[in-house]
Parts: C-alpha cells; structure tokens; sequence
C-alpha cells in the first residue's frame, strides 16, 4: 500500500501515545475520510507554522509536545478555532465540519503509529528490518527475536507516533536522553574488555548488556576504566544507508508493531 | 585469575543459563525460582550463612523505591543474581546485591488496577499477568517482550493478581473478583506461547455435577483462584485453594454447599481432570476464602507414614487431608477463639453452632472477615519439623443486606468488620497440631506478611507494626528487627549472592534487602570519560 498522506484506518484502539488521553466521540475522529480530507487542509494552511509532518518550526512541535497537561480532542478544536491568545496562532474561520476533519488528521498524527494506515510495503520493511543492510536486529528485539543491546521494538509501533520512529532511526542522537541505552566499553582491573550498552549505572555497579546480548553485574570495585558514548550507540547514517523506498518500507513494518493485537481473547472464556 | 576476574567471569557465565524444570524442582539454592520457593510450598532455603548466633548482626543492604507502589504484596523471585519483582501490570529486573534497576517493564495499555503477587520464571523468560488478564512473557536479559495473550475476559468480572507456577512446560494461572461475582476457574498455558491447554472451572455449570449444591447464582458463583497453588511431582498433582462463594455475606439466595467453592482441588497437571476436592467452608457466609498454601508433606501421622497436605484455613482451623485420595485426617483450632463451629467431624465437615450466619443488625462472630490465616506464605522447616503460620486472633460484625446482588457491581450481600485482635506467628507440629511457641505482636491487624525459614535455623517475618523480624526457628526467640515503617503485605524470601546470604521482602512501597554487616570498604570510583 503506497498513499501520499497519512490517513487513518478505522480506529478501534484509542490513541494512547503518552499525553493525548481522550477518546472522542465525534463521527470524524477515525474516519478515514475525514482524515484525508484534514490532510489536505493541514497541508494548505498549517505546515507553515507546524511543518509537514506536524513537527513544528515557527509554530510547536505537535507531535513531541512539550508542554505535559492531558490533549483532549475538543481542545485542538478550540485552538484551530479561536485561536491561541497572545501567541502567532490566529484564530480560523473554517466550517464545524471542516475543523472536525482537521481534529481528526491530528489526532491521527499524532496516535499511536500502529493507528494509521502508514505508507509503504510492510513485507519489505520486515526484510530490511531483519537483512544485513540495516542490521537493525543485530541490537533490536521484536517477540523475543533479535539482539538485546537496543530498545525492544515489540510495540514500537503501539506506542509511538510515525513521526517519533522515523525520527529515532534518522536523528538517533537528537534527543541525548540515553539513560539506560548508554554505549559502554569497560575495562576491568583484570584487563578484560567489555563492550556493549549501560542498562544502568552509579559509582558502585554497572549493570550491563554485552555485544552478544548477555548481562553482566558489575561492581565498580572490579572496574578499571569506563567509557561512555557521547551519542546514541545506534548508527545515524540510516538517510544514506537505506534507500528511500526501504526506509519507508522500514517505518511501515515498525508502525505495525503492536504488543497487544485486538481479538485474541479466546472463546474459552464465555 | 585474580577475584574481580573470576567473579566477572563466573556473573557472565552465570547470565547464558536457562532455568529448568528440574532447577525449580530441586528447591531453593542461592536462588529462590517460584513464589514459594518449592512446588510443596515449603518456603524453606538450605541457606545457613544467617544463624541465631549471629542474626543480631544484620543490617540493610539497599532498598528499592518501586515507581507508583501502594501496597506491595509481591514475593520477588531470584535467579543467578537478579531479582524480579512486580507491581500492578509491571515487572523490574535488580541487581540483587546492589538493588539496581537492570530493566522495567510497564503494560501501559492493562486495563484496571489491583495487586500482582509475582512472576514466574523458565528458560530465559520471566512471566506475570496483567491485572486484565494477559499473561506475559520477557526476555529475562532485557526485559523485551516475547508474547503477551489473553486468557479470560475481564468484562466477566475476572481479574488475575497471584503469580503464575509453571510447571514442567506449562504456566498454570488462576483468576481473581470472586468479591464481584465471576466464575472461578484454573489454567494452563503453553509457556511457549501462551496457547490455552486445558481450563477447569471451579463452580460447576447447569447440570453438571455440583450444580445441585446450587439454588441460585452459580454463574456468578466466584469460587476464585487468586492465589498459586503447590505441585507433587511424584503424582503430577497440582494442589489449588478456591475462594468464597457469591455474593459473600448473602447465603438465601444460593442455598446449598456452593460447591467448590472454600474448596481444595487435586488435578491432573497434563489434563487439569479432578482427582478429589475436599470442602473447608461449605455455604460460606463469611468471606473465609480457601486461600492459603496446601502444604505437601511426608509425615508419621497415627503411627504410620502418609503423604498429607496441611492446610491452615482462613475458618479457624487447622486442617490435615491425605493428599493422594483426599480423605480428611484432621481438624483442629487453629487460634482460640472459634464461634460459628464447634469443631470438625470425622468427615471433615463443620459442626456449626447455629445462628453464626450475617444478620441486618450484624452478628458478632470470630474469626472475623479476615480470617485466622489467610494468603501470606506459610513455612514449613524440616530441620526444626514445624510449620510457621501467622494467625490472626480478631473477631467482627457481620451484616446481612437485602439489596438485590448485582454481578460486577461489588455488592457482597453484606458486609463485616475487622475490630481490634491481635496477630501471633505461631510454630505448630503438623503431626500433633500442637504449639511449640508462638511471637505475639503489637498492631492493629491489618499485616498480610508470610514466613521464611532457613537451615540456618531462622524464620524471618514481618510483625503488625511495620517490623522485619528474624526469630529462633526452635524457640521463637526474637533475634534482630527493622523498622520498615509501613504495613507489611507482603512474604519474604531468601537468596545467595556471591556467597553472601540475603534476605529479602516487600514493604507497601519498596523492596528492602538484608543481610549481615559488612563494614564499608573504600572504594575509589573508575576514571568515566565520554566520547566517541
């Protein structure tokens, strides 16, 4: 499946993507008319300010917001129509129906990844996922499968807007928030060498996961020298390394991760 | 090889194992592999470092604040050393000498809340259930996420809440909300994904044997399994308590036994098939749940050898069934003060005293709602041959309502007090059932703390006012307490490190770890440079 814009696929799992907690009951939200025809208005009249994909420039990032209070549907419909007083954001004169479609583009962008139908090949995506080219499984885990040192990327796509995936595998460093993904290579008083990421770590012990995935419980006692990454130890050069039609192959098959696929509850229960 | 090396070199070789069958079979070692430590439910560790000579000398060895924790009533599970611990519908891997966090895992998307009492490990995956009912499996590594199933539909009332036993390749779950109304039921589920492989329920459907015991709301009858049951490898028996019947305080509307609920069940561990089930409480009105450990035991009773099963009952008595046919053997008081029956038959049923059922104006009855024991692990040492049991002397106020029971809507046809009491740690020998000693607290009888009991000769307990304890497992004799500060709901377990014998437990918010003084020695932090 190839779309131009992001839409929506019926939406039975609310967006639950950190802040934004309310389950609207207005007919627009999900539909996946509704939603394309918010794209087009989005790409009109919001990009401007927003950007393309909703991450901001002279206006905020709408996808990785920064302020913490709860997002509700029926506050970016009052945004987009009254405005925000005391800031650049005007007020609109767009129609009820058209402003409900625009609620309903955003909601969809900034939901869960695995709420919307994300363009490209999934099936393509999960062989650049798993082959040597990106080697993304080298370090990532997906239902037990895959390396150990990189975040588990099992319900990356229950859990994280496009924008924020597709930003982790081309930025991996923007953010500098690595606790618990530090790059390490320690040296004990021994002479032994480790290599592999900091699950975590004080003056006293470091917990750690090795290159071939296994644990270790160090005490700082034992260790000589400790080096620690300046950046995430994932690879940034995804932009060069994948093609365009692979890295959008790649997004697609990470959005439809999902811990918890609906309808597995099973008929033994009634 | 210099000691950092070997010990870097042993932590390492240590990490690659996988737990096995055979490994939760043998027992406790330096660690501590289902959540009572052995499929008989002994909660006993071969550990000796820890003596009454020297139990004086223990002290904290760290704590472990767990994010958003109210009332932990988790028994953490140890293996090569790292602890699992869980709270509602999430699971933390520590360092277990360091109480350093290794890895989390929080189901953001587990719908409701209520308690997780542990996980279970085998191979190199760690399980626990969500409080919706998915039971969930981690990389015991890192914590990434292998499956996640559903195995009961929360919109029938039922929650989960005890930890998962597993069982050769099977991890057998239960089923919580018997206070809400739902049907109870047992399960086992292929530890390789989560497949279903059999299901018995523990209320009997229309027609089916029991349902007579029934005059009504047998479909909503409870009967839970909210708390893990214990194993006998040599029969593949599974050992499995039922909970109270409902609605709990109103017994009109379902006249009869109310079968199986307050029940303990024997089943088959391929197929889940009954082998027996013996009846505590039969039509309980007092919400005197089954919940508490079926203790699998060899002992000399009446002068000849038998495989028994004790069971310490939430009724107020003491209770010693075959555990191969399921024929009753014994009953007797567990704690003083018992109103509503004057003792047991030689079938093992109840003599009731009558008029001891709730009542609009309330009935004063003992034991009181909570029991004289209830779920907190017992312990059972074969070096002292004494089982160490917590037993609540409190009586209360049981009332009757004439409101409609409503399924779902928490309405217990009723409701009790708990008033004043006193909590005792007693010491009893199972083949006498008499009291070798016992440790009286101070509080207000709200603890649910359990035992553990070492070859060290050491039971370590909380007491009703926030303490962690260590006692002469002969004598009862206080050795050494903590001020831990909160209510203790939790049990605690034992575990090696490095040679290095710990003691662990829960209290409402954090996970403390104990063991014996070490002076401090200097250390100088590695040199730490970041770069490229």
């Amino acid at each position: 499946m190839r779309f131009g814009a992001i839409f929506l696929i019926a939406l039975p799992i609310a967006a639950q993507h950190g802040r934004y907690v309310s389950e609207s009951q207005h007919p627009a939200i999900g539909d996946p008319k509704a939603i394309a025809e918010g794209a087009k208005l989005y790409a009109t009249s919001c990009t401007g300010c927003h950007g393309p994909d909703g991450s901001g420039g002279r206006g905020p990032n709408l996808v990785k917001r920064s302020l913490w209070h709860p997002l509700r549907d029926e506050a970016i419909y009052n945004a987009i129509r009254n405005g925000v007083p005391g800031t650049d954001m005007p007020p609109t004169k767009l129609p009820e129906d058209q402003t409900w479609n625009l609620v309903a583009f955003l909601h969809a962008l900034i939901g869960p990844a695995s709420d919307n139908s994300v363009p490209g090949d999934a099936g393509a995506g999960e062989q650049v996922f798993w082959g040597t080219k990106a080697g993304c499984s080298n370090c990532h885990s997906i239902r037990g499968k895959g390396g150990r040192m990189g975040p588990d990327l099992t319900n990356i796509g229950g859990s994280s807007p496009l924008a924020v995936i597709k930003e982790s595998v081309l930025e991996p460093s923007k953010d500098l928030m690595f606790l618990g993904n530090e790059g390490a290579t320690v040296t004990l008083k021994s002479g032994k060498t480790m290599k592999g990421i900091a699950r975590n770590r004080d003056n006293y012990s470091l917990q750690l996961i090795d290159e071939k995935g296994e644990l270790h419980l160090l005490s700082m006692s034992d260790v000589k020298e400790l080096k620690i990454l300046d950046h995430s130890p994932m690879p940034g050069d995804y932009r060069q390394r994948l093609s365009q039609d692979e890295l959008r192959d790649l997004l697609a098959y990470l959005s439809r991760q999902v811990a918890r696929p609906r309808g597995t509850i099973r008929k033994a229960n009634n | 090889m210099t000691r950092s090396a070997l010990t870097a070199f042993l932590i390492s070789a240590c990490a690659s194992a996988q737990v096995s069958f055979e490994d939760i079979s043998k027992g406790p070692s330096e660690n501590w592999l289902t959540y009572a430590g052995s499929y008989p439910g002994w909660r006993y560790s071969p550990l000796k470092q820890i003596t009454p000579a020297n139990a004086k000398l223990m002290s904290p060895k760290w704590v472990y604040r767990v994010p958003d924790a109210r009332g932990l009533r988790m028994s953490p599970l140890v293996y090569k050393g790292v602890m699992y611990i869980t709270n509602t519908n999430a699971v933390y891997a520590l360092d277990a000498r360091s109480g350093r966090l290794v890895w989390q895992y929080r189901d953001a998307r587990a719908k409701g809340g209520g308690v997780n009492r542990g996980a279970a490990i085998l191979g190199d995956r760690v399980y626990f259930t969500s409080s919706d009912n998915y039971l969930t499996a981690l990389d015991r590594q890192s914590g990434a996420l292998i499956f996640s199933r559903q195995f009961a539909d929360v919109e029938k009332g039922t929650t989960s809440t005890s930890a998962p036993l597993i069982v050769k390749d099977k991890v057998i779950v239960g089923s919580a909300g018997g206070d809400g109304g739902m049907r109870g039921f047992i399960a086992a589920l292929s530890a390789a994904n989560g497949d279903e492989i059999w299901r018995t329920w523990t209320v009997p459907a229309k027609g089916e044997p029991g349902s007579e015991t029934w005059s009504g709301f047998a479909e909503w009858g409870g009967g839970a399994t909210w708390l893990s049951g214990t194993f006998d490898r040599e029969t593949n028996t599974l050992y499995w308590t039922t909970g109270n019947p409902w609605p709990d305080f109103a017994g009109t509307p379902r006249l009869g036994d109310n079968l199986y609920t307050c029940s303990l069940l024997a089943l088959d561990l391929d197929t889940g098939k009954w082998k027996w089930h013996f009846q505590f409480t039969p039509h309980d009105t007092h919400d005197w749940d089954a919940q508490s450990w079926p203790i699998l035991l060899d002992m000399e009773f009446r002068g000849r050898m038998r495989k028994v099963v004790l069971h310490a009952n939430r009724n107020g008595f003491f209770y010693v069934l075959d555990r191969i046919t399921g024929e009753f053997l014994r009953g007797t008081p567990l704690i003083d003060k018992v109103t509503w029956a004057s003792g047991i038959d030689d079938k093992g049923r109840p003599v009731l005293i009558p008029g001891k059922d709730p009542t609009p104006e309330g009935n004063w009855v003992c034991p009181s709602v909570k029991g004289a024991t209830n779920w907190m692990g017992q312990s059972y040492n074969p070096t002292t041959g004494l089982l160490y049991v917590l037993t609540l002397e409190q009586c209360g106020m049981y009332n009757s309502s004439s409101q409609e029971p409503v399924p779902m809507k928490n309405f217990a046809g009723g409701g009790a007090t708990e008033e004043g009491g006193q909590v005792l740690l007693r010491a009893i020998d199972p083949k006498t059932a008499k009291r070798a000693w016992e440790y009286p607290m101070t509080g207000a009888g709200r603890m649910w703390t359990g035992t553990v009991s070492t070859a060290g000769g050491v039971v370590f307990t909380g007491d009703d006012d926030g303490q962690m304890l260590a006692l002469d497992a002969k004598t009862g004799k206080l050795l050494w307490h903590f001020n831990m500060s909160e209510t203790l709901t939790a049990s605690p377990i034992t575990y090696a490190v490095d040679g290095k014998q710990y003691v662990a437990i829960a209290s409402a918010t954090a996970i403390f770890s104990f063991g014996l003084f070490e002076p401090a020695e200097p250390l100088t932090p590695p040199k730490v440079t970041f770069g490229k």
